[in-house]
């Protein structure tokens, strides 16, 4: 693992995502799966049936057109407001990947940066890191969203700050321990004694191949930030209980799941399809990364 | 003894430091959160007597002190057991947490009752059938479980339980419970019924447990599942495995009592930091089944802005993570002798 990743940087991701695709079916099911729902996100609002209706607006008609179970003129049925239910899930796609792609990418960020800095400065700022990170470790997403929800009141801040706060120690643990790793390495004495300035240092020889066993991790963690933020919204910590986010249309349909069990049953389905896409994505990359290395799941220690 | 002392007092020590953070940080929730708890605590009152009111509120609460004296002051009492009084329940919270804490538990204890050994055994199966149908077909289906949203799978087993005429809603039959004289000691049905012996309650408990238990499960089976897949694969190239195939030893005894025992560590550390994670899904399916538990206080405290009892919410979960996390360390390192602490 260690040798290949000195080589490797994110030029060798592309590398490896070519490798994965030839070798791996897992890998390319994860592939079309994300294409199609980042298409969908992307598309949504433009290919939704009643796009109106997506966005929460009832529409005028709306007692007769409650409650009618999936047929040809509405593909997965409608809510207990009328509501299409296709619509909202496809005009709510882009609220799903906005919410676990600005969580990954942003603690990804934060969590490098300060397991890198925990790595190489030591002492103090290790310390003070690796207590915060602890101290955040112990706390799951929803408990927090409660805190926040209850300080700042409901929205989407809820929602990513809640899981901002609980997944970047865990990219800062990952980095400090290869980062301390390769902080140990000749290499890097050797460049400290040939006078490399330490933020060059940092950026260049440790950072740059910290990143890529971390990315493929992140990979497969959009899949399960994509769950939790829908367990937020369900709960009703989240987003208010108009907003198209699938957690909240499961939560729309759950006092009707005897009388109308579509409600609550497609967009699941999509979280559900959403979140392997991206498991298999990342899980697949990580075994051609390193085939001896065991899936550690959403728990690295 | 695999555990030392010194690691011991290390581990607690941080522990508690952890804890601390985490009750400071909730403090701050407190303190923090819109709308005066003083005016809260008085009951709103309104008139001529109210600022005299507000004022004896204020003092009662303690935030007539410095910040850094409030916060030292929570600390000692959440250290001491004490979490406040709820404002909505107007009761001690953490007496109302206790309860809900021992239901969160019975569901959670009989979702791993179910998880862990269904898991360990399809896992040791698909170990064995490497790169068959049997073993691929495995590896999706715990795939899938770790990626369903748990509260969907909950509903949905709501909803086919609902529509075949099965009730599983909230902890026990009440009725049932009266008529029989059950009461409640420990706050675990279960046990409390079965040492009462208390038959009829035992099972309607058990039958209402058992679906949610279900929904939780999914996670760990799949998680259990391929960790004992991932740790067999690698325990059957072993030496001494090898040796006992040579020796003539049974297959069976060569597969239960040498390589999958050698994945038992692996298996309880995995099995605790996935217990941990599961509390979530736990609270999240018990307000699915209109269950008496965490989730239930959860959601209340949301409702009607009960701020102690949000406080007190946060420190008992990170308490049962923390300590969900050392234990499973602990018991990894009597079970394997090969992991020193």
């Amino acid at each position: 693992m260690m040798n290949k990743g000195h080589r490797s940087n994110l030029g060798g991701l592309g590398e490896l995502a070519r490798r994965a695709w030839s070798r791996s079916l897992r890998f390319r099911a994860g592939v079309v799966i994300v294409v199609v729902m980042v298409a969908v996100a992307i598309l949504g609002p433009f290919i939704a049936p009643y796009p109106s209706d997506g966005w929460g607006a009832v529409p005028p008609k709306a007692a007769e057109r409650a409650g009618k179970p999936p047929g040809p003129e509405f593909l997965l049925g409608t809510d207990h407001l009328g509501r299409d239910v296709l619509s909202r899930i496809l005009v709510g796609a882009w609220l799903a990947l906005a919410q676990s792609l600005a969580v990954i990418s942003i603690g990804l960020a934060l969590g490098l940066l300060l397991g890198i800095c925990a790595a190489y400065y030591r002492q103090a700022i290790e310390a003070t890191i690796n207590y915060i990170a602890e101290v955040f470790l112990a706390l799951p997403a929803v408990i927090l969203a409660l805190a926040l929800r209850m300080v700042l009141g409901q929205g989407i801040h809820v929602v990513i700050g809640s899981l901002l706060l609980t997944w970047w120690p865990w990219y800062a643990r990952v980095a400090y321990v290869y980062a301390r790793s390769i902080a140990e390495m000749e290499y890097i004495t050797l460049a400290k004694l040939a006078g490399v300035p330490g933020r060059r240092i940092l950026v260049r020889h440790i950072a740059a191949n910290v990143l890529p066993p971390v990315l493929v991790q992140a990979i497969t963690d959009v899949g399960s930030v994509l769950l939790e933020a829908a367990a937020i919204n369900f709960l009703g910590l989240g987003l208010p209980p108009d907003a198209p986010d699938w957690g909240i249309i499961v939560q729309n349909g759950f006092k009707y799941v005897i009388s109308m069990p579509w409600i609550s049953l497609f967009p699941g389905l999509f979280i559900l399809l959403t979140a392997l896409g991206f498991s298999m994505l990342g899980d697949s990359l990580r075994e051609e990364l390193d085939p001896k290395m065991r899936r550690r799941w959403r728990l690295w220690f | 003894m695999p555990v030392s002392l010194n690691y011991l007092v290390r581990r607690v020590g941080w522990s508690i430091a952890t804890i601390a953070g985490v009750v400071i940080l909730s403090y701050l929730v407190l303190v923090l959160s819109p709308g005066d708890p003083a005016v809260k605590w008085a009951g709103n009152p309104r008139g001529p007597g109210a600022a005299k009111a507000i004022e004896n509120a204020r003092k009662e609460l303690g935030l007539d002190q410095p910040l850094y004296l409030q916060v030292l002051n929570f600390l000692r009492m959440a250290f001491t057991g004490d979490l406040g009084i709820s404002i909505a329940y107007k009761k001690p919270v953490s007496e109302i947490l206790w309860r809900g804490l021992a239901a969160t538990l019975e569901l959670l204890a009989l979702a791993y009752a179910i998880a862990i050994p269904l898991g360990a055994f399809i896992g040791v199966m698909a170990s064995l059938r490497r790169g068959t149908w049997l073993d691929g077909f495995i590896q999706s289906a715990s795939l899938v479980l770790a990626n369903t949203p748990t509260f969907w799978l909950g509903i949905a087993i709501f909803m086919v339980l609902s529509t075949s005429g099965v009730t599983a809603y909230g902890r026990v039959d009440t009725r049932l419970a009266l008529a029989t004289g059950f009461r409640s000691i420990t706050g675990l049905y279960l046990l409390d019924a079965l040492v009462q012996l208390n038959f009829p309650v035992f099972l309607d408990v058990l039958a209402r447990t058992f679906p949610p238990a279900l929904a939780v499960a999914a996670y760990p089976v799949g998680v259990c599942a391929r960790v004992t897949r991932a740790l067999m694969a690698d325990a059957l190239l072993e030496g001494f495995v090898q040796s006992a195939v040579a020796w003539g030893v049974s297959r069976r005894a060569v597969v239960w009592r040498y390589a999958f025992r050698a994945t038992l560590a692996g298996l309880v550390q995995v099995s605790g930091l996935a217990f941990a994670y599961s509390l979530v899904d736990a609270m999240v399916v018990e307000y699915v089944f209109g269950r008496d538990g965490l989730g239930r206080f959860l959601f209340d405290s949301v409702n009607t802005s009960d701020f102690r009892l949000a406080t007190g919410l946060i420190i008992v979960v990170a308490l049962f993570y923390v300590l969900a996390n050392t234990l499973a360390d602990i018991v990894q390192a009597l079970v394997d002798p090969r992991v020193k602490l």
